[in-house]
């Protein structure tokens, strides 16, 4: 196990933050959290302290300082109203910045100069989490001469920006950004004209198709007022033929899409929705010409170009749905850096890109970065971050022969690593595209209106050549008006309108919770119960360490905290938070002589201490006695890690850390439970303590796995899959993001949003487990109200066809049905409940 | 009531003036980012006479 192994660390911000927070803990007094003023995570400090002057960490302090020096306090007014955010720490150095003067670094979104000097450039922007950042990255742009303006788009995080190159450079505006926690970036594809392009195109023809049908409704109401107080001849014809005219046009010109669709699926042989809608089209725009022109009979212009507008809206609102799906970022390349420092023969470093890293070459990474290929480490000592492939939460030591992999993160010293494997190569390469794969695997969900529509479009006609001939004795122009009517009212206009409009709905009620949805299908699927698999650490617990048991003396724990404030660690954060927290004094005098992998060696007023697990007592030659060994047998039958504290070669304290359930965790898995879902964790933490937890939670002891690589987490979410089960999976978006696309629908609920939703189709953004549960319940309400909106519509229709083919129908009523059946499918929508709003 | 020729085409013709604004309101990408304009709103003006709010069109 490597909970216990830890480091010194050199000067880091990480590291004032922790000297300002053990600065509050003076003897005696009240210790309480209260919310970083920056970025509003709990902190513990004194009650006397000012609530205004309250800072996590001294990333956060500089960050306040900067906004407040520029006189734009606003920005945290404007955060609380609109919605509680959380601001994320960036660590990094001030040359990283100036590659952004390259044009080879920013490739397809170099800037391009205007034809007044100035230039203008379009950036990805990562962090942006609400209005006020937008709001503070639009106002800060004046702190810099020559940066003329900024604009932000919040829908796809980018920023475009206008600046003098003759008065200010590109890289001074980034690493101002990158100060405030807003990390720019170049695109690293060209971006997709050709989608933006589309949807507009369909803007415009719903544009076209609105002002048609809108105005053919005026001369329909007309025509109608004229049948009953009786028009003359001259103006209802004149009425009738612009009528026409205007039908016609919506018919050939935003409805010409439903004729391509519908010679499509004749060539392919596959029934859709399209192919009634162009034969209803098609014959009621001919026999209305025809009958327009006569000055007799039917004239279906009105509901034609209704038809045409209400169609071309659902098919709108489902490009948006399909496009949000298909936006496809590259992961990897948002999780490992960009960028390595090489170093080049003559022993001079050189930053290149990552992609470009030949096998065998040597880079190094400084502490704070993020490791860009696989390798192994040639020289230097230090502890690494590797929480992103194993889920490990703690630091694991690392030295000379030890395998690092592209994204884990170097905490403390820096390291020169030889490249084994490079991009897709590296481990997390792989993962990635076994993530890839696992999206590509799934079977496409036929959408419901489809399927419905399929056997619908068959019945339409058949109805259609029934009523023809049923009625040819009376008359070929006869037939031909009934069979048309009943194209015309039959149309599953409603219908079509329906699972989009749901479902649309619903994610944005989703939103209000808190819940990134990223496809409607997610919603179709959770609506049933099936398996669920939880992570963890993060996900049940809240992934901080924290002391949980004290047996021995206080007064260990004192010395203890001393020596692990000099050091930037899980552990030993949790050790100086549980003294400030008991009221200990700390010493400041305190040195720390040595970290070893399992604990850390010091002196406080010269008195050797040692803080660590078993096997540091024993390397030491430190005599741990019986009783404590009953005392760490009894701690890890409760989950906990043991970790002991030894004064001058005997040991005094015993403490036992655990990570915390999250609350409501039992009561979320419970509703689970009720609702049809069977639970079961996923771990890469250590069986026992997995199992304890799961025991805490009431899930059976079958459906706990500890000890799991992202792989095998993957394994087990594909075989349970086999079984035909949906399969849910929730967990963190980066880690575990194999598993999470391979699910039926993962649901990730830590890790920045962007990345999450490429792996997963659910974001929950709240950090509270009962969302999940929430989710469930809304995914069911809004599957509900689309088979509401199936019934509705279809008996709509059916009363419609029964109409139609008993000659029945009239214009007038045709005009009335369509419109009715569309209203109360809109009417069904908005006005059911489907998600809770957040308390 | 042969007014109705000369109304019937001025009516279209106002309606579809609307049409080409609201089409040229969508061209220019008015309704690409829904998100970040209704917020703007509630951010109160100050002092930026440095920051023009135009964006050079491509």
């Amino acid at each position: 196990m490597t909970l216990f192994e830890q480091s010194v660390a050199p000067e880091t911000p990480a590291g004032d933050g922790m000297a300002a927070v053990a600065s509050c803990a003076v003897k005696r007094a009240a210790v309480i959290a209260r919310p970083c003023v920056h970025c509003g995570q709990s902190t513990d400090c004194l009650a006397s302290d000012d609530a205004q002057q309250v800072f996590c960490c001294s990333g956060c302090r500089s960050a306040y300082e900067l906004i407040h020096g520029w006189g734009l306090d606003e920005f945290y007014a404007l955060r609380e109203q609109l919605r509680p955010a959380s601001a994320s720490a960036v660590v990094s150095g001030p040359d990283r910045y100036s590659q952004f003067d390259e044009p080879e670094f920013l490739g397809k979104s170099a800037p391009r100069v205007l034809a007044d000097g100035t230039c203008s450039v379009e950036l990805a922007v990562q962090g942006l989490h609400c209005a006020a950042c937008a709001w503070l990255i639009e106002n800060v742009s004046s702190s810099i001469p020559g940066w003329l303006s900024v604009r932000v788009r919040m829908s796809d995080h980018t920023v475009r920006l206008v600046f003098d190159p003759e008065r200010t450079k590109l890289s001074a505006i980034a690493e101002l950004m990158g100060r405030m926690g807003y990390q720019l970036a170049p695109f690293d594809r060209s971006p997709d004209e050709h989608i933006a392009q589309e949807s507009k195109r369909l803007l415009a023809q719903i544009a076209i198709a609105g002002f048609l049908a809108a105005n053919s409704m005026w001369i329909a109401v007309a025509l109608y007022a004229g049948e009953f107080s009786g028009v003359v001849f001259e103006y209802r014809y004149f009425l009738g033929l612009m009528g026409t005219a205007l039908g016609t046009v919506a018919v050939v010109g935003p409805g010409r899409t439903f004729f391509v669709g519908a010679l499509a699926s004749m060539k392919t042989r596959t029934p859709h929705m399209d192919l009634p809608i162009a034969v209803g089209l098609l014959v009621g725009t001919v026999v209305g010409i025809i009958n327009a022109i006569r000055g007799s009979g039917h004239i279906f212009f009105d509901s034609l170009a209704a038809l045409v507008f209400l169609l071309l809206i659902g098919r709108w609102i489902q490009f948006r749905q399909q496009q949000r799906a298909a936006r496809a970022v590259d992961l990897m390349l948002r999780i490992t850096p960009r960028h390595a420092t090489r170093i080049a023969d003559d022993g001079r470093t050189e930053l290149v890109l990552a992609e470009n890293l030949q096998l065998g070459q040597r880079i190094r990474i400084a502490p704070g970065e993020c490791v860009a290929a696989d390798g192994i480490i040639l020289n230097g000592e230090t502890t690494i971050d590797r929480s992103l492939l194993t889920g490990e939460s703690v630091p694991v030591q690392s030295h000379r022969g030890d395998c690092v992999a592209a994204g884990m993160i170097n905490v403390s010293a820096p390291i020169d690593v030889e490249v084994r494997a490079v991009g897709r190569e590296s481990r997390i390469g792989r993962v990635m595209q076994s993530v890839e794969s696992a999206t590509m695997d799934k079977t496409p969900i036929v959408q419901l209106a489809d399927r419905i529509g399929g056997v619908f479009v068959v019945v339409v006609m058949s109805l259609a050549a029934v009523t023809f001939a049923m009625w040819l004795p009376t008359g070929i122009g006869e037939a031909t008006t009934h069979a048309t009517s009943l194209l015309i009212v039959a149309c599953p206009c409603a219908l079509a309108l329906a699972t989009p409009l749901a479902i649309a709905v619903g994610l944005g009620r989703a939103a209000k919770c808190q819940v990134l949805i990223r496809d409607g299908q997610s919603l179709q699927k959770l609506a049933k119960g099936g398996r669920i698999w939880l992570d963890k650490t993060g996900t049940l617990t809240e992934g901080r360490q924290r002391v949980s048991s004290l047996e021995g003396t206080t007064y260990g724990l004192e010395l203890a905290a001393a020596i692990e404030n000099k050091c930037v660690h899980p552990v030993a954060s949790a050790i100086v938070r549980e003294a400030e927290l008991q009221k200990l004094p700390i010493s400041k005098t305190a040195t720390l002589d040595k970290a070893l992998p399992g604990g850390v060696l010091g002196t406080v007023d010269g008195e050797g201490v040692a803080v660590g697990n078993l096997e540091l007592m024993r390397s030491q030659s430190i005599d741990v006695a019986t009783i404590w060994w009953e005392r760490i047998d009894a701690c890890v039958r409760r989950g906990e890690a043991p970790l002991l504290i030894a004064v001058d070669g005997v040991v005094c304290t015993l403490l036992g850390l655990s990570d915390p359930l999250r609350k409501n965790a039992s009561e979320t898995i419970s509703k689970l439970s009720g609702e049809g879902w069977s639970v079961g964790v996923l771990s890469g933490d250590h069986p026992a303590i997995v199992a304890r937890v799961c025991e805490q939670l009431g899930i059976r002891k079958e459906d706990c796995h500890g000890g799991l690589t992202p792989e095998e987490k993957l394994t087990i979410v594909q075989r349970s899959r086999r079984g035909g089960l949906t399969v849910v999976m929730v967990g963190d978006g980066a880690n575990d993001a194999a598993a999470l696309a391979a699910a039926d629908v993962g649901i990730a609920v830590r890790g920045g949003a962007e990345v999450s939703l490429q792996a997963a189709p659910v974001f929950v953004s709240s950090g509270r487990l009962t969302t999940i549960h929430n989710l469930m319940v809304g995914a069911r309400r809004t599957n509900r109200v689309i088979y509401a909106m199936f019934a509705v519509s279809l008996s709509y229709n059916l009363l419609a066809v029964v109409l139609a083919m008993a000659g029945w129908i009239s214009p007038l009523a045709a005009a009335l049905l369509m419109p009715i059946s569309s209203v109360s499918v809109l009417a069904i929508v908005l006005g059911a409940r489907t998600f809770e709003e957040a308390s | 009531m042969s007014v109705v020729y000369v109304a019937l085409p001025v009516a279209l013709l106002l309606g579809a003036a609307g049409m080409y604004a609201c089409i040229r309101c969508i061209w220019d990408g008015q309704y690409e980012d829904l998100e970040t304009p209704a917020v703007r709103i509630l951010i109160d003006d100050q002092k930026s006479a440095t920051q023009s709010n135009e964006w050079p069109s491509k």
